[in-house]
């Protein structure tokens, strides 16, 4: 056999090392199904130790107010939760359809959900995919309505600068925030602010980035 | 490490620009290398004397279709992230048809009229000039032929997905497919080049 094979020109070997391989593939799967990743557990504990994977609601929204884009805002909530209100520049996008999400291995990706435990499964997903700079925000939306649209200052905080910025920012993004005298009369009132304001004032758009490939 | 490198950031646009350029100069090394530099040769695969383009472009499909099932088999490369561009069936048979009478015509493929080109050959650069200039062309009639272009889509959509098959059945059908067109092609060149001979 082994004679036979040696005994051959090259485009023969060649030829038959080509068949061989094909054989061999009938059977195998898909080459699209490759759900099966590995996992570098140890840098995963690292990072969840480390808590450098968390984005706290005050540096999102100052990233927001800045217009800075170098990230991507996934949006875990459903659909009728993100149409009634998500934050501004946000991308609806469901826990299964990150198996094979259309963003790049080097994005920035910040996840925000009204379920924590959903932000850390979209996390687990997009590390174990090998996206590399993935944070959760932190507390999530509960966090954002709590720091930013709504943040409690007392009497005394309002006066001073770091106050102020809070008053600002939550107007900023339509909140009210909860000084002395709003909390007792207004405390029904804590509704969502309306999409349309201020969410349409930031440059949120995500720049699609060019496709280069093709001939 | 798992590909497409680009897509996992392990290089950024400027690096890709690099690396683009270096498989450029090994990719047209090797056309010329094919003799793919010369119209001649070029031209006489559309007579059958000659059926080296073929040989070589069906050597170069086999290999990286086996390359590219067997790596993303592997757990190397990740398929779903190479780029596939979008099927209008209608206007890219128009487009290759018209790209062939083109090659019959000039006796080159865009890609290997600047091979040519860089061996210092004159139809070369003849050839590139009418390719710009039909480039320009092309995008000045865009507008009357836009809706044309974007007909009959049917989306990024390979074969096997197309006719249902599994896509080793896929890979194992189009080695068959390319070994039967090896040895037919020796058989027909050599009876041509006896026919020759009787001449």
């Amino acid at each position: 056999m082994k004679r036979l094979f040696s005994n051959l020109n090259l485009n023969k070997k060649l030829a038959l090392i080509a068949i061989f391989l094909g054989l061999i593939s009938l059977f195998g799967s898909s080459p699209y199904d490759s759900s099966l990743v590995t996992v570098d557990i140890k840098e995963l504990s690292m990072e969840s130790v480390k808590n450098s994977d968390l984005i706290v609601s005050a540096e999102l929204a100052d990233k927001i107010i800045k217009g800075e884009i170098d990230y991507r805002l996934i949006d875990l909530q459903d659909e009728k939760s993100f149409s009634d209100y998500h934050i501004p520049g946000a991308v609806n996008v469901k826990l299964p359809d990150l198996h094979s999400p259309e963003f790049l291995r080097n994005e920035k990706i910040i996840l925000c959900s009204d379920d924590d435990l959903k932000s850390a499964q979209a996390w687990f997903i997009l590390k174990a995919r090998g996206y590399k700079a993935v944070y959760i925000l932190k507390g999530g939306l509960k966090a954002w309505k709590d720091e930013i649209l709504f943040p409690e200052i007392n009497s005394e905080k309002i006066k001073t600068s770091e106050g102020k910025k809070l008053v600002e920012i939550s107007k900023y993004f339509g909140g009210i925030p909860q000084t002395g005298e709003t909390q007792n009369k207004q405390n029904k009132l804590k509704q969502m602010p309306k999409l349309q304001t201020p969410a349409n004032t930031i440059p949120v758009n995500i720049p699609k980035k060019k496709k280069k490939e093709g001939c | 490490m798992i590909a497409p490198f680009y897509k996992f950031g392990l290089f950024n646009d400027e690096i890709s620009l690099i690396v683009a350029f270096l498989i450029g100069i090994g990719f047209g090394f090797f056309l010329e290398r094919a003799g793919f530099g010369s119209a001649r040769i070029l031209a006489a695969q559309f007579y059958f004397y000659n059926m080296r383009v073929l040989k070589v472009m069906f050597s170069a499909i086999i290999t990286a279709m086996i390359g590219v099932y067997y790596l993303s088999w592997a757990g190397i490369l990740d398929l779903s992230l190479v780029y596939l561009s979008d099927t209008y069936l209608i206007p890219q048979l128009t487009g290759g048809l018209l790209l062939g009478f083109g090659f019959i015509i000039g006796g080159y493929c865009p890609g290997t009229s600047v091979v040519s080109f860089a061996t210092g050959r004159t139809d070369a650069i003849t050839f590139i000039l009418g390719v710009t200039f039909g480039i320009f062309v092309f995008g000045e009639v865009f507008p009357l032929i836009e809706e044309f272009y974007y007909s009959t889509p049917m989306g990024a959509l390979t074969l096997p997905e197309y006719f249902n098959l599994s896509y080793g059945l896929f890979v194992f059908l189009v080695v068959m497919m390319a070994v039967g067109a090896f040895v037919l092609a020796e058989h027909v060149e050599k009876k041509l080049a006896a026919k020759k001979g009787d001449n």
